[in-house]
C-alpha cells in the first residue's frame, strides 16, 4: 500500500525544492565562509590536520555525517509538505459485520489473485479504516455460515480472522450468514402469555453489514433485515469468461449395454465463444481427447465410449484458460460390477419369475426364489440378520421381523405398524407417477388397470411413487439406513371362487401391458433397491454432500483419504453402514479398512451457479434491492504529522551532535 | 584586564621570604653573596677537616689538632657567594593568549623568583627574548631592587617577534656569567626549541626551562569550520572542528609537550610544564620545589 500524496506545488515550485539539496550538498563542499579565529599559533595545527585534513569528495562526504542529517530533515520536510496518507474506506456506522464469500466462485483469477483474495484485501481494508472505539465481527459464508471472529474491537484480531478465511469449494446461501448477522442485530422477542406486552431479550443492536461477495447467490427471502445496514461490495468482474463442466455421469452404453459410456456437458457462462479441449483420463492414463468451439452462453454435450472398463477412476479435464479453474475438472469412479443378492419370497409368480430372468436382470443381479415358508428357517433369520441379502421380495407374505436389506412389498405391509394401509377399494385410476424416483423412471401406469388395492401411508420420511385417484399405490420409506417399497396391489393371487374353490386371480394387466414398463419397473428394482446401479457406476457427489459408505466388515473402522491426502477415520458402527460428510475437497476419496481399500467415490463441483461467475452489480435481500457500493466513502489517514516529529527528532540529533561535536 | 593584577601579591612575598635558590652546580660569583656555596673557602662556617700538602695557606691549619695528634690538617670554611639569576622571558605575540595572558603568568612567575634571588642578595637580571632587550635589562641585586624588577618587568618590551634560537642566541652573547637560567616560553616556535636550548648547555648554565600554555590550547573550544591564523606570522589553517581533529590536536600537543620534556631530562635541564590556570603561588611553592630549583 503506497502513502496517497497531495500535490501543493506548481511545477515550478517543484523545481525550487529539488534545488535545495543540490545546494545544501554545494554549500558543503564550497564552504564559502570560514570564520577567522586568531590563535597563538598554528604549529600544532597545521601538523593536526596533516593526517586529517584530507580533500577527497567521498572522504568529506564520509566524514559529513551533519550534511547526511541535514539531507535528512529535508526529506522530512519536503514529505510532510506532500502530505502524504493512507487512504482507507470509511463505512457509516460504528458496528460492523463483514461477510466474506468463500464459495467456489470466489476462486475466480478475473481479479488478481482471485476474488477471495480481493475480498480478504477489501476486508482488511476497511478494518484498518474502523476508527478507534468501532467493533466488527468476521463472518466467512458458503452454503454454511462460520463466525470466524465474534464482536471486538482489536483490528489486529479481525485482521487476522480475514486472513485466516480459506477457499471452499461449497456453493454459497447469503441466507445462512444473514441469520447468523441478524441474530445478533435482531434479538429475539419473547411474549408472556399473562402480559399483553411483548419484551424484547436484548437491545438490538444497529450494525453494518458488509457483503463482500461476487453475487451469485440467491435471493433471500423471510428474513428482514431489522437493525442491519446491508453494504454490498461486489468482488469480480461481470465480464468475467468462464467455461465450466456442469454435469457429468456415466452410464451403460445405449445400443451396447455391455459397455460404459461417459456424458459430459459443458457451458460457456461467458460473452464470447469459447474453444475446450477436453481430456478424459482412465487412472490418470488419457484415454479420450475431444476439441470443440462452445458459442456464447450456450452448452455442448460430450461423450465418451468407455469401451469395457470393469473399474477406475475416471478423471475429465477442460482446458478453457478461463477465470475459474475448479470447474474445469470432474471425476468418477467405476467400480467392479458386483451382482446383487436377492431374495425372492413368492407363492409362485410367473410375471416375477420372467421379469428377473431377463438378460440384463441376471448381470446385475443372482435372484434366489423361495416359497414362504423358507421364512421360518434358520438359515433365513441368519442371512437375514447378517445382512446376507442386499433385497428381499416378499410377494403377498410377510417376515415376523425386518430384514437387514433393502426390501419390496407386493400386496402385503411391512411388520411393525409404522406403515399403515386403507381398506381395499375397487378399481384406482392412476393418476400419477413419481419419473424423478429412479424406482418408478421408464414406468407408464395411466393405462394399466388394477382390479383391487388397498391405499398406502407411509412412514414419516416416505415417498409416494404411485399415486390413484384412491390414494397411493406405491410408496417408499427409508428404514435405519434401508429402503423398503410397498406396492398396494398384487400383481397374481389364489382367491376363493363363487364355488368356493381357489382359482387363479388376476390383480392386474399391468405385467401385460405393452406401455406400462413392468419389466422396467422390476429392472429399477434390482438397480436401486438391489444396489445394481451403484454397482456399474458411481456418479459423482457434490462437495458438501452426504455420501453413504458400507464397510463390508462391519464393526470395524473406516478411513477415508481425501484428494489431498489426509486422512479422517469413521468409528466402527453396528450396521456398518457411515454417513461421510467431509466432502470439502474435489477429487477421489478412497474407503479403507484396516489398510485394505474397500471403496471409492468422487466429489466434483459440477455446480452451474457457481460456474455462472459473472458477478451481480446488485443483490436482493427480502425483496430489498441493495446495490453495489462501488464508490465507498474514502478516508484518509494523515502521516505528515509523523513525519515532521521524525524531522524534528533528526534535527535535534543533529543539534545534539554538533554540540557534542560528534563525529563518525 | 589580569595585567592589572599585581604581580607579586603580599601573601606571595611573605612566603617567598623564606625560600631562597639553589643550584646544583658550583657558581663562582663576582661579590661574596649571602649563599653558602658548596665551594669551600673562606667564612665563619665550619665545614670539614683534611689533611695539609705543601702550598697550602698556613692560616688555615688546626693547630690544636696537630697538638694533638702531631699531624698537619687544614680547616675547611664554607664559602659564603652570591649567585647569578637570569629569567628570560618569550615576549612574542603568541604569549599575549589566555586569561591571564601568558605573558602575565610569565611575569608572575619572573618577579617571584627574582624576589626570591633579590632578598637573598644574588644578582639578578630578567629579560625578554630579542635583540635589543638584554641590553635594555638592569641587573639587579638586594632587597632594595625589588620595585626596580616590578617595573621593569612592567615595561618589558613586548611584541617583538624572535625565535626562541635568535633570543637565546643573543643572550648567551651578552650574559657569559654563569648561573641559574629560567627560560619562560610556550616553546611554540615553528623551527622549533632543541637548537635555542643547546646554546645554553653549551655555557654550562643551570637551565631551567617553564613552558606556560593556557587552557584554551589546552582544549582548545573552537567549532565549525574555521580559518585560523598565526598571531605572530599571519600563517593560515582551514580547518573543520571535529571530534577526530580535536582528538588528532590533543595528540599532537601531548607529543610537543613530550619531546620537551625528554629533550630537558636527558640534558639535565629542568623541565616543567605550567598551566595559566595554576596559580604562580602555587607553582613556585609546590613545583619548582620539588624540582628543587628553591627551597
Amino acid at each position: 500500500m503506497w502513502p496517497q500524496l497531495v500535490n501543493p506545488f506548481a511545477w515550478w515550485q517543484w523545481l525550487v525544492l529539488a534545488a535545495v539539496p543540490p545546494a545544501i550538498i554545494a554549500l558543503y563542499f564550497l564552504k564559502l565562509k570560514r570564520r577567522p579565529i586568531e590563535v597563538p599559533s598554528t604549529y600544532l595545527w597545521h601538523k593536526s590536520i596533516e593526517d586529517l585534513h584530507v580533500n577527497t569528495v567521498w572522504q568529506r562526504l564520509r566524514r559529513n555525517l551533519l550534511l547526511f542529517l541535514q539531507l535528512l530533515v529535508l526529506f522530512f520536510v519536503i514529505w510532510s509538505v506532500l502530505k502524504p496518507g493512507w487512504q482507507s474506506e470509511k463505512l457509516p456506522g460504528h458496528r460492523f459485520i463483514f461477510l466474506v464469500d468463500n464459495s467456489a466462485s470466489m476462486q475466480a483469477t478475473d481479479v488478481a489473485p482471485s476474488r477471495l483474495a480481493e475480498a480478504k484485501r477489501q476486508a482488511i481494508e476497511l478494518v484498518d479504516g474502523m476508527q478507534s472505539g468501532d467493533v466488527g465481527m468476521v463472518v466467512s459464508f458458503n452454503e454454511a455460515a462460520r463466525v470466524e471472529q465474534s464482536f471486538t474491537d482489536n483490528r489486529r484480531q479481525l485482521r487476522r480472522a480475514v486472513e485466516a478465511i480459506q477457499p471452499s469449494v461449497r456453493s454459497s446461501s447469503l441466507a445462512e450468514a444473514l441469520k447468523v448477522a441478524s441474530g445478533l442485530a435482531n434479538p429475539p422477542r419473547i411474549s408472556d402469555p399473562e402480559n399483553q406486552q411483548d419484551f424484547q431479550v436484548a437491545e438490538p443492536q444497529p450494525a453494518t453489514l458488509v457483503i463482500l461477495s461476487d453475487g451469485k447467490f440467491g435471493e433471500v427471502s423471510g428474513l428482514g433485515l431489522g437493525n442491519l445496514d446491508p453494504v454490498y461490495r461486489p468482488i469480480g468482474s461481470s465480464e468475467a469468461r468462464n467455461v465450466g463442466i456442469v454435469t457429468m455421469s456415466v452410464g451403460r452404453h445405449e445400443t451396447k449395454p455391455d459397455q460404459l459410456q461417459l456424458f459430459a456437458r459443458l457451458h460457456n457462462f461467458s460473452h464470447q465463444p469459447a474453444s475446450v479441449t477436453l481430456e478424459l483420463l482412465l487412472d490418470e492414463n488419457p484415454i479420450g481427447y475431444d476439441r470443440f468451439e462452445i458459442a456464447a452462453e450456450s452448452s455442448r454435450s460430450a461423450a465418451f465410449d468407455l469401451k469395457a472398463i470393469d473399474s477406475g477412476r475416471l478423471h475429465l479435464r477442460a482446458q478453457t484458460g478461463d477465470d475459474l479453474a475448479r470447474d474445469d475438472e470432474a471425476w468418477a469412479v467405476v467400480h467392479r460390477p458386483r451382482q446383487a443378492r436377492v431374495l425372492l419370497v413368492t407363492p409362485g409368480n410367473p410375471y416375477l419369475r420372467i421379469a428377473m430372468d431377463t438378460g440384463m436382470a441376471a448381470e446385475i443381479a443372482r435372484v434366489t426364489e423361495v416359497a414362504p415358508a423358507f421364512l421360518d428357517t434358520e438359515q433365513y433369520r441368519q442371512q437375514a440378520t447378517i445382512g446376507g441379502y442386499d433385497l428381499v421380495v416378499y410377494d403377498r407374505c410377510q417376515p415376523k421381523e425386518m430384514p437387514r436389506a433393502n426390501t419390496l412389498f407386493i400386496g402385503r405391509l411391512p411388520p411393525g405398524g409404522s406403515w399403515q394401509a386403507g381398506s381395499e377399494v375397487s378399481r384406482p385410476q392412476v393418476i400419477d407417477t413419481d419419473p424423478a424416483h429412479p424406482l418408478t423412471q421408464w414406468v407408464n401406469l395411466t393405462s394399466v388397470v388394477i382390479a383391487d388395492g388397498t391405499p398406502l401411508k407411509p412412514p414419516p420420511g416416505g415417498r409416494v411413487l404411485i399415486d390413484s385417484h384412491l390414494g397411493p399405490l406405491l410408496a417408499i420409506a427409508p428404514r435405519e439406513g434401508f429402503e423398503d417399497a410397498v406396492l398396494g396391489f398384487v400383481l397374481l393371487d389364489t382367491r376363493k371362487g363363487p364355488d368356493g374353490a381357489l382359482q387363479g386371480y388376476l390383480g392386474t394387466d399391468w405385467p401385460r401391458s405393452r406401455n406400462g414398463g413392468f419389466p422396467n419397473f422390476m429392472l429399477n428394482v434390482l438397480q436401486y433397491l438391489g444396489g445394481g446401479q451403484a454397482a456399474m457406476a458411481e456418479g459423482s457427489y457434490r462437495p458438501a454432500e452426504q455420501v453413504p459408505l458400507e464397510n463390508p466388515v462391519s464393526g470395524k473402522p473406516l478411513a477415508v483419504r481425501t484428494p489431498g491426502g489426509n486422512a479422517v477415520e469413521l468409528a466402527g458402527t453396528p450396521s456398518g453402514r457411515f454417513s461421510f460428510t467431509d466432502t470439502t475437497e474435489l477429487g477421489i476419496y478412497e474407503a479403507t479398512v484396516e489398510g485394505k481399500a474397500v471403496g471409492q467415490f468422487a466429489v466434483s463441483l459440477l455446480d452451474a451457479a457457481e460456474s455462472d461467475i459473472a458477478t451481480r452489480p446488485g443483490i436482493q435481500i427480502d425483496r430489498v434491492p441493495v446495490q453495489g457500493d462501488a464508490a465507498p466513502e474514502v478516508n484518509r489517514l494523515d502521516i505528515w504529522r509523523g513525519l515532521l516529529l521524525a524531522g524534528l527528532a533528526v534535527l535535534l540529533l543533529e543539534w545534539y551532535i554538533y554540540g557534542r561535536r560528534v563525529s563518525m | 584586564m589580569s595585567t592589572t593584577t599585581p604581580l607579586l601579591s603580599p601573601e606571595l612575598l611573605a612566603k617567598l621570604e623564606k625560600m631562597e635558590l639553589v643550584s646544583r652546580k658550583i657558581f663562582r660569583g663576582r661579590m661574596k653573596g649571602e649563599r653558602r656555596s658548596r665551594r669551600k673557602g673562606q667564612s665563619v662556617e665550619f665545614a670539614d677537616f683534611r689533611s695539609y700538602v705543601p702550598g697550602d695557606d698556613l692560616r688555615f691549619i688546626d693547630w690544636n689538632t696537630y697538638a694533638r695528634l702531631e699531624r698537619l690538617f687544614l680547616k675547611m670554611f664554607l664559602e659564603e657567594e652570591d649567585l647569578h639569576f637570569y629569567a628570560v622571558i618569550d615576549a612574542s605575540p603568541s604569549m599575549d593568549f589566555g586569561e591571564p595572558t601568558k605573558l602575565h603568568y610569565a611575569k608572575q612567575l619572573a618577579a617571584a623568583l627574582g624576589f626570591v634571588a633579590l632578598i637573598r642578595g644574588d644578582r639578578v637580571k630578567i629579560q625578554a627574548l630579542g635583540r635589543s632587550a638584554g641590553l635594555a635589562a638592569p641587573v639587579l641585586r638586594g632587597r632594595r631592587s625589588l620595585w626596580r624588577m616590578l617595573d621593569h618587568l612592567q615595561g618589558l618590551p613586548t611584541g617583538e617577534i624572535t625565535s626562541l634560537t635568535d633570543g637565546l642566541k643573543h643572550f648567551c652573547l651578552q650574559n657569559s656569567g654563569k648561573g641559574i637560567v629560567v627560560v619562560i616560553s610556550d616553546l611554540m616556535h615553528k623551527d622549533g626549541f632543541e637548537a635555542a636550548l643547546r646554546y645554553l648547555l653549551a655555557q654550562d648554565f643551570d637551565i631551567y626551562v617553564v613552558q606556560v600554555l593556557s587552557a584554551e590550547e589546552f582544549d582548545p573550544e573552537l567549532e565549525g569550520d574555521l580559518r585560523l591564523i598565526d598571531c605572530e606570522d599571519g600563517d593560515v589553517a582551514d580547518v573543520s572542528v571535529t571530534g577526530p581533529l580535536l582528538a588528532r590536536y590533543r595528540q599532537t600537543l601531548a607529543a610537543l609537550v613530550g619531546s620537551a620534556r625528554e629533550f630537558c631530562n636527558r640534558r639535565g635541564i629542568t623541565y616543567l610544564l605550567a598551566r595559566n590556570q595554576v596559580p604562580v603561588e602555587q607553582l613556585v611553592t609546590g613545583y619548582l620545589r620539588q624540582r628543587g630549583l628553591v627551597r
